[in-house]
């Protein structure tokens, strides 16, 4: 079902999350906002990964992982490559 | 330091690690930077991301090693404890048979998680096979006073016993621990180290999940390193009194000279460097040396992101400009992170270093990072003089425990 989400609604999905544990209004996210900026670091940075690797049901691969300093956008790439990945039939945790 | 305070001995090492049983093999497989961080040895490694860790070989037998009416009581975790202790203690030439020697005897000993692989086995029946009836050891397996209480019912060991318990901090803790028994005037001995077998396929998820393992290897201090590997093991030492010692014609390895413990209270997870640096300085206090003493440290030095920066910036505090004059390396390059037994395998490199004046180098820095600007012996192993040195744990849960030796 997440495959055939719109690039719009992945968006607000992880804004909601974000604001959820950035403790923020949605509204006041920009995407170019680094999860640092928005005061989530370390431990609640690893967290937040896991709600969003839950609520796609995907994995982030490891690789050049550095949260603190990725971006919402970032993070919305990520999960949009993720769920291609997923709905192409191949391993999103290559 | 204290001048009418009893001085503190090293009499006996014993160690299992991935470089197989004894402490001689761990020290000369370090001494010569080879690495024993291999591909994962699991029954389900091919589903968990982690690809790489640093175990003791398959070669260990624990039938062949224990009694088959103790070994049921066994988790792998005192299995560890109780080899290390029992080459240790035939190192010290200790006589547990001779009078009044077991009442004069503590025991402490460290770890991580405890009995972890039945913990996870035992979880697996009841969750997984909707099994209802678990193995009836299983709590005294499990329990993490167990690797203690089995050394000192092996040696008949009457004094202080019990388990520590502080993450990758707890056998430094422990030694620590053991050492202020015997300056109180508990002990004249103390069996004192740290075991930890902690690869199971729960605790593997758990690593994972954290995103601090690394995929390939672990590389401290260089700008390319991913993080930690994880390892598992036991190093066990005895401690005596400096006066016991030489009272029963005993060669001490080296001097425990002091100890620090502080407490970052901060992140739970985020290094601080103060904590590590008050650690550091309050070591070398009690052991009553000055920093220019100190020609070698062995780092905490996980290969983490977070750890090297933060533990080198502890280190120039502390030292100054002499920071940069004494060699640091991380044996966890080659060992990899044995949790609650790292501190015990890393005195066993400490005391080698300051026995032969070879420091052991730190493998895989090979791009050097420049938040990690110090002289961490990269590679190949160093031969100078080591008089002094510290060895550094610092823990999740923000905790730091630092041994200071000296040449006996």
């Amino acid at each position: 079902m997440n495959a055939s989400l719109s690039d719009e609604s992945i968006r607000d999905e992880i804004y909601a999350i974000v604001a959820k544990q950035a403790k923020l209004d949605v509204a006041s996210l920009r995407p170019d906002a680094t999860l640092k900026d928005l005061g989530v670091a370390s431990l609640e940075a690893i967290e937040l990964i896991f709600d969003i690797e839950e609520h796609f049901d995907i994995t982030f691969p490891d690789e050049g992982a550095n949260f603190d300093t990725d971006t919402v956008q970032h993070l919305i790439d990520a999960v949009r490559g993720a769920l291609q990945a997923k709905s192409g039939g191949s391993e999103a945790t290559a | 330091m204290n001048p009418s305070r009893r001085r503190v001995a090293i009499t006996g090492m014993g160690a299992i690690s991935p470089y197989g049983e004894g402490a001689a093999p761990l020290w000369s497989g370090l001494r010569a930077g080879l690495s024993a961080i291999r591909p994962l040895r699991h029954a389900r490694a091919e589903e968990v991301r982690v690809k790489v860790a640093a175990q003791v070989p398959d070669s260990f037998d624990p039938a062949a090693r224990f009694d088959e009416r103790i070994l049921p009581q066994l988790d792998r975790t005192s299995q560890f404890a109780l080899l290390a202790a029992r080459e240790a203690v035939a190192q010290s030439g200790l006589d547990f048979a001779s009078a009044g020697l077991g009442r004069r005897t503590a025991v402490v000993i460290g770890t991580g998680v405890g009995g972890e692989n039945t913990q996870s086995e035992q979880a697996r029946r009841l969750y997984g096979e909707n099994a209802t009836r678990l193995h009836p050891l299983t709590i005294v397996r499990v329990m993490p006073n167990a690797p203690a209480s089995q050394i000192s019912i092996a040696l008949g060991a009457h004094g202080p016993t019990f388990g520590i318990v502080s993450a990758c901090a707890s056998s430094n803790h422990a030694i620590a621990q053991a050492a202020m028994l015997i300056r109180a005037g508990m002990a004249d001995v103390a069996i004192a180290g740290g075991t930890e077998a902690c690869i199971t396929y729960g605790a593997l998820r758990a690593w994972e999940a954290m995103r601090v393992l690394a995929d390939d290897t672990c590389r401290p201090f260089s700008v390319n390193r991913r993080g930690l590997v994880l390892g598992e093991g036991a190093g066990v030492f005895v401690l005596e009194a400096m006066d016991h010692a030489y009272a029963r014609g005993a060669t001490p390895l080296a001097e425990l000279a002091g100890v620090g413990m502080t407490a970052d209270a901060g992140d739970i997870v985020a290094p601080d460097p103060a904590g590590g640096a008050a650690a550091m300085a309050q070591a070398l206090a009690d052991a009553g040396l000055v920093p220019e003493e100190i020609d070698y440290i062995n780092a905490h030095g996980t290969g983490t992101p977070a750890n090297d920066p933060t533990e080198t910036m502890a280190i120039h505090r502390v030292f100054g400009p002499h920071a940069r004059r004494l060699a640091v390396s991380s044996t966890k390059s080659m060992h990899g992170h044995a949790l609650g037994a790292s501190g015990a395998l890393e005195l066993v490199a400490v005391l080698g270093a300051l026995a032969e004046g070879v420091v052991p180098p730190t493998a895989n820095l090979d791009q050097p990072d420049p938040a990690c600007d110090l002289d961490y012996v990269p590679n190949t192993a160093r031969d100078m003089p080591v008089r002094a040195a510290l060895s550094n744990s610092f823990a999740f849960g923000g905790l730091n425990a630092v041994l200071a030796l000296k040449r006996a």
